[in-house]
């Protein structure tokens, strides 16, 4: 087996392994640390796809920014006497969504194998994926588009402060 | 040798399982979480189909994922935060407050 078959099969298993863990751990906080080795592990995939600027993307938003906000406020939500761990009561609802869920996956399985057929393993370029031309590419052709996300990024931003405010009418009655 | 196949595969069982994790779970925290390893199984096939095309659109895509993904989480943890205030809770069964 080569190297990077291996490389591949240990972050993918990781990675698989540490979703399972992030849907049935019983803590909320375990979740998210299996979350943050989900995170890790493709990252590292990224690197094996030769998109070195998305593996640090990955890391610093994924990891560092998002993951810790989610922390933050399951500390923040979190009480020590509700039992928040448990799955839904519900048994048929529990087989629906399992079954939804493998469902879904099989069918675009099945799907998406016939669609591999069309695309053929093209020659890569050196500096695919290199901060380079991941900045030319980006800033020739979507600049606009980078624009409007900066643009959406304040609006959550607003947004967010608005709706966690507190209310004030609320809190005088 | 690892081909798009693998790739490909890994990606819908990810997605597979945050589809699961969604719709079995009570906690809205772990719901959040799902939905990431949702839009992160996404990002994997973005990135693996521009490797095996040998294109940079995908790794594009990505980018605007990370922020749309990153707005989503702001403003629904933000939601949740208003929502706990009132119902003092963040079990799922409870939020019924635009059911009739």
């Amino acid at each position: 087996m080569a190297i990077g078959d291996l490389y591949f099969w240990i972050f993918a298993g990781l990675a698989l392994l540490a979703g399972i863990r992030v849907i049935t751990s019983k803590e909320a906080i375990y979740s998210a640390l299996w979350l943050l080795t989900v995170f890790i592990s493709l990252s590292a995939l990224y690197i094996h796809l030769r998109a070195p600027m998305i593996a640090i993307f990955q890391v610093t938003i994924y990891a560092g920014a998002i993951l810790v906000l989610i922390i933050f406020v399951l500390t923040l939500l979190t009480r020590p006497d509700d039992k928040m761990g448990e799955f839904q009561h519900n048994v048929s609802f529990r087989g629906f969504g399992a079954l939804t869920g493998i469902l879904s996956t099989g069918l675009m399985l099945v799907m998406i194998t016939g669609i591999t057929e069309i695309v053929k393993k093209a020659p890569v370029p050196a500096d695919l994926g290199s901060t380079g031309s991941f900045a030319k590419y980006l800033l020739n052709n979507y600049l606009i588009h980078f624009e409007i996300a900066s643009v959406l990024l304040l609006a959550a931003l607003i947004c967010a402060i608005y709706i966690a405010k507190k209310d004030k009418k609320a809190v005088t009655q | 040798m690892i081909t798009l196949t693998h790739y490909i595969g890994l990606s819908l069982i990810l997605f597979g399982i945050g589809t699961i994790g969604f719709l079995v779970r009570r906690n809205a925290i772990i719901l959040f979480m799902s939905v990431e390893l949702m839009l992160n199984a996404v990002n994997l096939m973005l990135v693996s189909f521009s490797y095996y095309r040998s294109e940079m659109f995908g790794q594009v895509m990505v980018l605007f994922i990370y922020t749309v993904a990153a707005a989503e989480v702001a403003v629904g943890l933000a939601i949740l935060i208003s929502l706990f205030r009132h119902i003092k809770s963040i079990d799922i069964n409870q939020f019924n407050l635009l059911k009739w």
